[in-house]
């Protein structure tokens, strides 16, 4: 049974009904009353101690049947509305309320799942620039590598040029140092060929391997 | 000292006598319509006053407020006893408890009043149990409340000589809830004043002895027309019961429950 059911005011036929059902019994019960129709009965009641009188119960009867529906249509109809009316609003209010909570919370969820999936975008993109940067790094230090090596090698090339330039100039310059000693201890020119290559040929014999 | 029981027994018995008498009489047919009309037009003009102050947000107005107070209380009272299908006895039972609980009022203040005496509470009661009786045969059909009365199923044997029996017995229980629910409140109600006059004999005329059981009888005033409702209320509740609403009928198999 639902609240609503109970806040129906009674329909007009039912009133109408039952007002004549009341006024009836009122009107019976006074002339049940006024005829002194139960007198017998009565009487006998009154000399036991009890008060009874038909005539008056039918009439109390019809006046409540009639109230029964006055009451109902212009009293507690209003009521049984305003009370359910109240009840509705309320729920309707909490209603509301649910609503936007569960929206609240769909919003809640739906923003933690957008941070989510920042972050794991943002986690992605750097773990991509750090593969990137590691990538990069990798080839910088080939490349370096690589160039160092070649740096090395032009340079070990270019030591042993030096080096054999120098040890050219440097046989160079003690043939010349033999010649002009030898020259000086004999007195005489030997800057010929001949001598020349004598001394290359004793250069070699003492010239250490390298 | 024989002589002197003797007359005392004489005076007593005929001021039992005359109290009888005079409660015998109770009040004319016009003497209790015009209580009837007192106590109606408390009631009206405090459901009138009430009604000014209904709104859907907040009733602010004391009467109103009381009013709500009551409409809770009788809600309380079907839904816990009858079950939910009870609130659509809500209107009768707020007109039972209006009338009865004013007319008590009415009787305390003024001396004499509707539920001081015997036809209206006969009145009352009759409508209580006439309206049972009606929803009783609209929740089961004619058949199916009257079946009630006769008791659970027995084999043939036992049920040609026990089920007669239980029906007559039920029949007059069900009428003597008239006799109950009517003497208990005239008792209460007339009573308060027989025992109000009796004891202001007691001062002699002079202190009013009686008067100081007000509070009492105010407290009986509350009492009767709660239990008059409240029974009202088992009372329906037994004849309109739902076998949905979680009643057990355990060993009934599926015969119908006596009316009580």
């Amino acid at each position: 049974m639902s609240q609503s059911e109970v806040n129906k005011a009674p329909s007009a036929g039912s009133i109408v009904g039952m007002i004549i059902i009341g006024a009836a019994a009122v009107v019976g019960g006074a002339i049940i009353d006024q005829q002194k129709m139960f007198h017998g009965m009565e009487d006998s009641l009154h000399h036991m101690g009890i008060p009874l009188e038909i005539g008056k119960t039918i009439a109390t009867i019809g006046v409540f049947l009639i109230m029964f529906k006055i009451l109902h249509l212009f009293f507690f109809a209003p009521l049984f509305e305003a009370i359910n009316g109240r009840t509705s609003e309320l729920e309707n209010t909490f209603g509301e309320a649910e609503s936007l909570r569960n929206e609240m919370t769909q919003l809640k969820a739906d923003y933690e799942k957008r941070i989510s999936d920042t972050e794991a975008s943002a986690r992605e993109q750097i773990q991509a620039q750090i593969k990137e940067a590691q990538d990069l790094k990798k080839d910088l230090m080939a490349d370096a590598q690589r160039k160092a090596e070649e740096y090395k090698q032009q340079a070990i090339a270019e030591i042993d040029a030096e080096k054999r330039k120098a040890l050219v100039d440097l046989r160079i310059h003690v043939t010349n140092l033999s010649l002009q000693a030898t020259e000086k201890i004999l007195s005489e020119n030997v800057d010929n060929d001949r001598n020349r290559k004598l001394i290359d040929e004793f250069l070699s014999t003492v010239e250490v391997k390298n | 000292m024989e002589f002197l029981v003797n007359s005392t027994w004489l005076m007593a018995s005929e001021e039992v006598a005359e109290a009888g008498a005079e409660a015998a009489h109770g009040l004319s047919f016009a003497g209790l319509m015009f209580y009837i009309a007192v106590t109606l037009l408390v009631v009206v003009g405090f459901l009138a006053v009430a009604k000014t102050g209904l709104n859907t947000r907040f009733f602010k107005k004391p009467t109103t407020q009381l009013l709500e107070q009551l409409y809770v209380f009788i809600e309380g009272l079907c839904v816990n006893i009858i079950g939910p299908h009870g609130r659509k006895y809500i209107p009768m039972l707020l007109t039972l408890w209006l009338m009865i609980f004013t007319g008590n009022l009415v009787a305390l203040i003024l001396h004499a009043g509707p539920t001081a005496d015997l036809s209206f509470n006969l009145a009352m009661a009759l409508i209580a149990v006439g309206y049972v009786q009606y929803e009783g045969m609209r929740a089961n059909g004619v058949l199916g409340h009257f079946s009630h009365f006769a008791g659970p199923r027995l084999p043939i044997a036992m049920a040609l000589i026990i089920t007669p029996m239980i029906f007559i017995i039920e029949i007059i229980s069900e009428t003597m809830k008239n006799v109950s629910l009517s003497l208990r409140l005239y008792g209460n109600i007339h009573g308060g004043h027989e025992a109000v006059v009796a004891m202001n004999k007691l001062g002699g005329g002079w202190v009013p002895v009686g008067d100081f059981l007000f509070p009492i009888k105010l407290l009986t005033c509350v009492v009767q027309a709660l239990i008059f409702c409240l029974l009202f209320a088992v009372y329906l509740s037994l004849v309109t019961h739902h076998h949905d609403e979680g009643h057990d009928h355990g060993n009934d198999e599926g015969h119908a429950a006596p009316a009580h």
